[in-house]
């Protein structure tokens, strides 16, 4: 597995698809930086930023953009095999399905963690040496902050990972992983516009409230700036829940069905 | 005696109600150049796919290297495969690709990449991106792969397909070269069968997922040389009188109707009369002489 790894890590120093990755991160924390401002994606379902939110606390709260640029790390390692039929290279050398799967998993997830956090800090240092301490928090503080939010990104990481295995295709995995956020929010706004008081059209209503409340968007900057200890409960769990059933869903899966 | 390196024992591969392979036996000894023959659809590429453990077999097992079942899987170290069309990451050169499965096979020694470049004459172009390559080149390359570690059996499903004939005769000196001097096995696919009898020393025919025929290069030699065929009803008597009459020793009793004579000298109408003479009775005696597409043709049930 090691191995597989290293050779990886040495393609992905060859891959020109991170660059894409880093390059918007850089424009973006540049904004922030330059601006005073957090910055980043929404799509209009995040909480009221307390006044006294620093830039730096605000701009991981609003980390769902990594959300669509952590779908590049997990293109990069696993839909580029499938796209190339390089998967035959190595499952028909020693290595097993088991063995194939469990590294790439493995590698996207700690890959793309990595870099998601290391993107982060990076931010935190920049920031702090540009507008010092008025727009930057402690160390102890910006680690804390992150690290309350990064099983949310390990969760997404693990569910893209799946979907790679799962759909393959290049464009596919693309088309679903970027749209997916979108047709969530879409649906959920239908739920919440239900005005009617029966008791079926109310429990739909309920249940669009509450997804409004675990989506990726909200936990994600909600986690951050004032989370009661149940609510950051029921966000762990979810992120446990999702990136224990992607890594089962995908490996079954990708055990049990023929490649061609 | 040879050792045997594979072999599959009713091995099939059904995709529901299809069935891709059926009961295929065959049996590859160390040292083989073993030449699987066949049209679209035969069977060849899912035998080797089972082989290299890219699909699992329905029914039936293999052994590599004499070990079977997951004891077989820590012997593919010792397998190269080139299976269907090459593939590679089209935006890494054909040294980067190398390298990437240098270490995923944990090859330290990177001299390796150069030394079987060399072999497939890709040196020249080893910082050339992949997806920049012409199908012969990368066809060599996916060669190149499947020696990347020394390996003691290589499978290469339909090698030469896309190159020129000088590449194709270079690499048949290759895989002899390497036969010869590193004493490894090869197991390739063809449609070519020309191509596929040059190189190869023993050969597997197979049509509809059916395995028809294992013969070494002499038999099928043998079967497709010229010859004169005697159809009789004493195969037996016809046998010791060709020999004791006309003193003939090449001969071989294929059927219990069909005597085939590999004797040059031998006269048809000269055995005719001796046999008439001997009262045995004849129903036919005339020349044969196949070629390798025809006597595949025969096999298959296309020709008669």
């Amino acid at each position: 597995m090691i191995n597989m790894m290293r050779a990886d890590l040495y393609r992905m120093s060859k891959s020109k698809g991170m660059l894409f990755f880093w390059l918007f991160t850089a424009f973006m924390y540049f904004i922030s930086i330059a601006y005073q401002q957090w910055g980043g994606i929404s799509l209009g379902a995040t909480p009221e930023f307390p006044e006294s939110t620093k830039t730096d606390i605000g701009q991981i709260a609003m980390n769902f953009t990594f959300y669509f640029l952590l779908i590049i790390p997990v293109f990069c390692v696993i839909t580029s095999e499938f796209s190339e039929h390089t998967w035959k290279n190595t499952i028909s050398s020693s290595v097993s399905k088991r063995l194939y799967f469990t590294s790439k998993f493995l590698f996207s997830l700690v890959y793309a963690t990595i870099s998601f956090a290391l993107a982060n800090f990076i931010y935190y240092i920049a920031n702090r040496l540009v507008n010092g301490s008025t727009y930057s928090s402690s160390p102890a503080d910006f680690t804390k902050a992150f690290f309350i939010q990064f099983p949310i990104f390990i969760a997404i990481v693990s569910a893209f990972t799946m979907l790679a295995f799962l759909l393959r295709k290049g464009a596919l995995y693309n088309a679903v992983t970027i749209s997916m956020p979108i047709v969530c929010s879409m649906m959920v706004q239908v739920f919440m516009s239900i005005n009617s008081e029966k008791e079926f059209f109310q429990k739909i209503r309920d249940f669009g409230e509450k997804s409004l409340s675990y989506g990726v968007e909200m936990m994600s900057a909600k986690i951050v700036l004032d989370p009661s200890d149940s609510y950051r409960n029921n966000c762990y769990i979810i992120c446990i829940v999702v990136t224990v059933f992607s890594f089962a869903i995908g490996y079954f899966s990708f055990l049990k069905r023929e490649l061609d | 005696m040879q050792e045997v390196i594979l072999q599959t024992k009713k091995i099939s591969k059904r995709y529901g109600k299809f069935s891709a392979l059926e009961q295929a036996d065959m049996t590859v000894y160390q040292g083989d150049i073993y030449g699987l023959i066949g049209r679209n659809g035969a069977g060849k590429t899912t035998a080797m796919k089972m082989i290299a453990g890219l699909t699992e077999p329905t029914d039936g097992e293999y052994t590599i290297f004499g070990k079977k079942g997951t004891s077989a899987r820590s012997e593919k170290r010792r397998i190269g495969c080139l299976i269907e069309n090459p593939a590679f990451f089209g935006g890494l050169t054909a040294y980067q690709n190398l390298k990437y499965y240098c270490y995923q096979k944990g090859i330290t020694d990177l001299k390796q990449i150069d030394h079987v470049l060399t072999l497939v004459n890709l040196s020249d172009v080893k910082n050339k991106k992949f997806r920049k390559f012409s199908l012969g080149m990368k066809q060599r390359l996916g060669i190149a792969f499947a020696l990347l570690d020394n390996p003691d059996l290589v499978i290469l499903d339909e090698p030469i397909n896309g190159l020129d004939p000088i590449g194709i005769s270079e690499l048949r000196e290759t895989f002899h070269k390497l036969n010869r001097e590193n004493n490894i096995t090869f197991m390739i696919s063809s449609h070519i069968l020309s191509e596929l009898y040059a190189v190869a020393n023993r050969f597997l025919f197979m049509d509809k997922g059916k395995v028809l025929q294992e013969v070494t290069k002499q038999e099928l030699d043998l079967a497709c040389s010229r010859c004169l065929v005697v159809r009789t009803d004493d195969t037996k008597k016809t046998a010791m009188l060709i020999e004791s009459e006309l003193g003939i020793e090449d001969y071989k009793v294929i059927h219990q109707d069909e005597v085939r004579i590999y004797d040059e000298s031998a006269k048809s109408d000269v055995i005719n009369k001796m046999l008439i003479q001997n009262d045995v009775g004849i129903s036919g005696i005339y020349e044969s002489g196949v070629s390798l597409e025809d006597y595949f043709k025969q096999l298959i049930g296309e020709e008669k």
